[in-house]
Parts: structure tokens; sequence; C-alpha cells
């Protein structure tokens, strides 16, 4: 069974690209969302196993709203930022992960999933 | 006029004695009643004379010393010759109308004020045509209060005693009645009216009312007293010692401007020594006036400014301030705000003014250059904050543009691989993998380019967020000891950060340290960011280094840069930054 999952991010492109791959390697996307707000209406409406999610967002950042967001699904955070300038917070913030969106794979987000379990 | 006032000293002697002998021997007064019209005359002769030869211009010395000699011929009222008596009784009088001329011309020597100065009219029209009224009608013997020996009058008209002792009568109502109290309301006005420098000057004024008032309630008592009372004699007494010590004290008060004038001096004297920001407490003190505000024109802004060279705004007519604008070749220089008071002494503002000429155009230079460092201080800070913005935009431009882009086709490039899979063939597929690794190449230079221009985390996440951030980035242990909690103002963080980069950069490529420890601590509206590392010190800010150009960066947030790097010692670096947010 495909596993769901939402994509919250303000860049309408890298959306587009990362369901194609995602879906793809064998994800169901079920929402996007371009901003924290309507992130937390999607998720509660959608509830997926997944949501994939921008560290900087334009009305909140990625890492304030994992707290809200980790209740009910996994929360993988993504972003073009190095991973040095957002590793340390990762970590406290009670997130999966973290992957440069550059590096975005199934397989990445597979790795992600499993290293919880 | 010297032959004049040492001819009126001389004359005021045989009058003084005249007088004494009048009512001593004619009126058969006390020796001790017989002496105070001598003493009123001779002091106020006196201290007039005093004030008329230091004054000249003024024309309070020479009231005062008409005030004395109607004092002294007074007496002349109680001689039996008919003339003696006749003058006496008809410029005795003026005694009275001249001593409230002096005080209501107090201390300018003229009575500008219209109803002061119909006041004034009005005392010596009464003084001068009661007397003639009643010596037109008096007989010998009339026996009338101020002339109780009066022979008969040389210009007698028409005898009738009770009508020239009826006319006494109402010529004391009118003047120690009506007019003395139109004088003591007038004065009292005067004096509160007056700002309060000009208030200390007038001081003798309140001295004037009490004579009046007392000198009014004795002829009222013994005027209309059936006996006199014996609170007469008190009353007398006082109002003398009242007229003598107010001759003394307008005088006093007239020297007092000269006494300012001698402050002039001192001023001018000092100014050599005065440094122009304690040009405004030179001249506060020569003009007697602690509250003085100083201005310098600065023609190049167009506005007034303080010794600091920030702007002050004048006060607008009909405040209770005063402006007087100094010039210099027709140019404003410089305008002192001071108490309205002080216009009373045009004379001593304009010396002033000239004395300090010279001293106030170097304090204008330095005030004028004060402002223009200001400015520039300004215009510097303005330039870092807006090269600190233009990167902010351009990092904000490579993350949300090219940056995106390339990450986008890089998924998608892998999507394709995915989707093609077996079907291209190995070649095409290495190929592929080939393009995806390169675009995450250059999506990673792109981000440490980025970084450079200027470290998004400084933005989003504030100092301490973007110091851990470096710190990880650093090829060698940095430990982070303190970092401020909350956000500062961005041009501060930013200034703050790039300390620490540049001085890390130095340990790390100079210094050959092997750790640093960063500290970042906000201690009484200053944030201070030290970074210290174990190298082989010896840098300076002269070096030629990244250092230098720091240091201009922290300086034109109003900062300043230090540098502790003894040979083999290790190097601190030291930021300090103004931020009272």
């Amino acid at each position: 069974m495909p596993r769901t999952v939402v994509i919250v991010d303000d860049h309408a492109r890298f959306r587009r690209s990362a369901r194609k791959l995602l879906e793809l390697e064998g994800f169901d996307v079920v929402g996007e969302a371009a901003d924290g707000a309507s992130a937390l209406v999607e998720v509660q409406r959608l509830r997926p196993d997944l949501v994939l999610l921008d560290v900087q967002l334009p009305d909140a950042s990625g890492l304030d709203l994992v707290p809200l967001l980790s209740p009910i699904s996994e929360v993988l955070l993504v972003s073009s930022r190095d991973r040095d300038d957002v590793a340390g917070r990762v970590g406290r913030s009670g997130a999966l992960g973290f992957i440069p969106k550059d590096q975005l794979t199934g397989e990445a987000v597979l790795t992600a999933l499993e290293s919880r379990r | 006029m010297k032959v004049l006032k040492i001819a009126l000293a001389v004359v005021a002697v045989p009058l003084g004695v005249i007088a004494f002998r009048l009512l001593h021997g004619d009126l058969h007064q006390t020796e001790i009643r017989s002496l105070p019209a001598v003493v009123i005359g001779w002091t106020a002769i006196a201290t007039g004379l005093l004030a008329w030869w230091q004054r000249p211009v003024n024309r309070m010395g020479m009231l005062m010393t008409l005030f004395g000699f109607a004092v002294l011929i007074r007496p002349w009222q109680y001689s039996d010759r008919p003339w003696v008596f006749a003058v006496g009784f008809l410029l005795g009088g003026l005694s009275f109308a001249l001593l409230g001329h002096v005080a209501l011309a107090y201390p300018t020597g003229r009575v500008v004020d219209r109803l002061e100065l119909m006041l004034v009219r009005v005392g010596y029209a009464t003084v001068l045509s009661f007397p003639l009224a009643i010596l037109l009608v008096t007989p010998e013997g009339a026996r009338l209060k101020y002339a109780p020996l009066a022979p008969e009058s040389p210009i007698l008209l028409s005898a009738n005693a009770d009508l020239a002792k009826t006319l006494e009568k109402a010529y004391v109502i009118v003047f120690f009645g009506f007019l003395t109290a139109c004088f003591v309301v007038l004065l009292l006005r005067k004096f509160v009216k007056a700002t309060p420098r000009s208030r200390r000057i007038l001081l003798p004024l309140l001295l004037a009312v009490g004579v009046a008032a007392l000198r009014a309630f004795y002829e009222f008592l013994s005027t209309f007293g059936s006996e006199v009372p014996a609170i007469a004699d008190y009353v007398y007494w006082w109002q003398v010692a009242g007229q003598i010590a107010l001759s003394f004290a307008i005088v006093w008060g007239l020297l007092y401007s000269r006494l300012a004038a001698a402050h002039v001096a001192d001023l001018m004297r000092d100014l050599d020594r005065v440094p122009p920001e304690k040009l405004r407490d030179a001249l506060a003190r020569a003009l007697d006036d602690p509250s003085l505000e100083l201005a310098f024109w600065l023609p190049e802004r167009n506005e007034y400014a303080d010794a600091h060279g920030r702007r002050v705004a004048l006060p607008t007519p009909g405040s209770r301030r005063a402006v007087t604008v100094l010039e210099s070749d027709g140019e404003p220089l410089a305008a002192l705000v001071h108490d309205p008071g002080l216009r009373e002494d045009a004379r001593l503002l304009d010396a002033a003014g000239a004395a300090a000429r010279l001293a106030l155009e170097n304090a204008r230079l330095q005030a004028e250059l004060r402002a223009q460092l200001a400015q520039v201080q300004e215009s510097r800070a303005r330039i870092v904050a807006a090269g600190d913005g233009q990167r902010r935009r351009i990092e904000r431009d490579i993350h949300d543009g090219a940056q995106q882009r390339l990450v986008a086709l890089a998924l998608e490039l892998r999507a394709a691989q995915k989707r093609l899979g077996g079907e291209l063939g190995p070649e095409l597929d290495a190929v592929l993998a080939d393009a995806v690794g390169e675009l995450q190449l250059a999506v990673s230079e792109l981000r440490e380019l980025a970084r450079g221009v200027h470290p998004a985390i400084l933005t989003e996440e504030g100092l301490g967020a973007a110091l851990e951030s470096l710190a990880d980035r650093t090829p060698i242990p940095v430990r982070i000891v303190t970092a401020p909690p909350g956000r500062l103002p961005s041009e501060i963080e930013g200034a703050a950060y790039f300390v620490a980069c540049e001085a890390l950069a130095n340990a790390v490529k100079h210094a050959g340290a092997t750790s640093v420890t960063i500290s970042a601590a906000r201690r009484n509206g200053t944030l201070v960011v030290e970074v210290a590392d174990d190298g082989v010190g010896g840098a300076s800010l002269n070096g030629g280094s990244g250092l230098r150009g720091l240091s201009d960066r922290v300086e034109a947030h109003g900062g300043r840069l230090r540098i502790e790097s003894p040979p083999g010692g290790g190097t601190r670096v030291i930021g300090e930054l103004p931020c009272a947010s």
C-alpha cells in the first residue's frame, strides 16, 4: 500500500517536481500547501502518513510547525539550505529527519522513515 | 558737567544746615526730629551724584539728586520770612512727586508705561497746584499743618484761612490717598510682571512701596487725627529709615548693571581659556542669566544648532523667552535665547556679544564640524545598512531563483531517470546520473555563494543560530560560550556575525589556531562579541587584513573594535556594538 504524503513548500516548481518524483517512487501525494497556515488545515484534513515540510515558509518556520504536525503525521524537513545550518535544530524539533532538497529521492525518504522504527 | 556736580555737592552742605536750623530753631522741633530731613536730603544727593557720575546717560542719578534738594528745601515752609516760606511751601511737595518719579523711572531713568507716565504728571501737577492755590488765600496766622508759622503769603489774592485749611486737607486726600494708592498698585504691577532676572534688580521698588504706604498713613494720622497717636511716631521713623535705605538700594541696583559690565570684562579676559563648549556658561555668567541658551547659525544647513551640532528650534515670538541674534558681517552668527529682562540691558547684551564674537565664531565652526561629523556618521551607518540590505536581497534572489530552479531540474531529471529506467540503456542512464550530480554540485556552490553574501540563517534565526552554524562549518573546534537570547536589530546582528566570521577566518588561515571560543553578550546596552584563539598572535588592525574593514563596519554602527594579539599569545578580537533596544 502506497504511503500518503502532503508536500508543504512555498515554491510551486519544487512541489510539482517532488510530487512527480515521489509518485514515480510509489508514494501517494494526497495534497500540497504553500504556507504554514494552509499546511495545518491540509494535514488535519488529509491526515497523511508523511509531511514533507520546508524549513522556511513565508508565514512560519517549519521548525516551529513540527510540534503541531507530528502528533498527526511523521514530519520530514527539507530545505535548499545547508544541512549544517539546520542540523542541530532539526534534532531538537522532534522531526523524523532532514533531507536537502536536491538530494530528495524516494529511497532517502524511506531510509528516514525506517530510521524511526 | 563735573563742575556742576561738584557745585551741587557743595551747595547741599549749607542747604542742609539751613534746613536743620529752620526745623530746630524756628519750628522748635527736637534735635533728633530735625535731623531726618537733612540726612535723607544729603543721602539722596550723595547717592544720586554717585549714580549720575557712574551712569551719566541714565537720568536716575539726576532725579535722585533733585529729590534730595527738594527734601532740603521743604523745611523753608517753616520760615517766617514771607518769600522763603512761599518758596519752601511751593516746592517742598516736589520731594514726594520726585520720590514717586524716581521709583517709577527705576532702573532705566525713563517712565515708559502710559499709566505710570500719567501718574507722574498728575503727581507733579498736584504738588505744585495745591500749594499755589493755598498760597493765594493764606493770611498771616492761618496755622496750616504744613506751615504752622506761616507769615502772610507774599502772593495773597484773597485771605481766607478756612479755605486754605480745606484745600490743605483736600491736598492730603488727593496726593497721599488717591495718588499714593495708584503708585503702590503700579509698582506692585511692575514687580509682578517682571522676569526673575529683572525682579532681582527691582527689589528696591518693594522698599518704595513700603515708604509710600507708611508716609501716606502718617500724613493721614497727622492731618485728620484729633490728637496724634503714639503709633504715628513709629510710622514716621520707619518711613525715614525706608527713605534712606531706598537711596542706597537704588544706587545698588544701578551699579548692579555696572557689576554686570565688570562680568563682561571678566568674560573678555577669560575667553582665551574658555573651550567652545563652555562658552555658553561663560556668557551666562557675564549676563547673569543662568537660563541662557546659545545657538549657532549653520548657513549650510540653514538652521540653528547647539555646540554639539544638534538642531535647535528658537522660541517663537510671544513665548516667555527672548532671542537676540548676534551678527557677523551682516550674517547671523549665533542666537542668544535669554530672560526677556535682559532686553532692558541692551548695552550689556551688545557688549557681551561683541566681546565673545571671535570665540563665538570658533564655537560656531566647531558646532558646524560636529554637525557635519554627525551627518557623516549617519550616512556611513546608512551606507552599511543599505549594503547589508542589498546583500540580503541578493541572497534571497539566489535562494528563490536559480537555486530553486536547479533543485527542481535535478528532481525532474531524477524522475525521468526513474521512469525511463531500463529503456535508456546503461550509457544514457550514466549521462543522466552525471547531470544530476552536476546539478547537485551547482546547487551546493550556489548555497556557499549565497551564504558568503549574507547568511540566511542570520536573517531567519538570529545571531545565536548563525554563530552555531558558523562553528559547525569551521574546520577547527569552536566553542560558543554565550550567545544573546532573542533577536537584536538586524544591522547589529550582521556586524556581530561578521566580526565572528572574520576573526574565525583569521584564526584558521593566519594564526594557525587549534581552538577558538566565541562569546556574544549584552552588557549595559552594548553587545560585546569576543572571539579568542590560541594561535600565534601578532594580528593588528593596521595589517591590511580584513580586520581593518571590520573595524570600519563596527564603527559605522557607533561601536569599536579592539584587537589584543601579543606575539605567541593568541588573539582576542573584541567588537563592542551599541544596541539600546
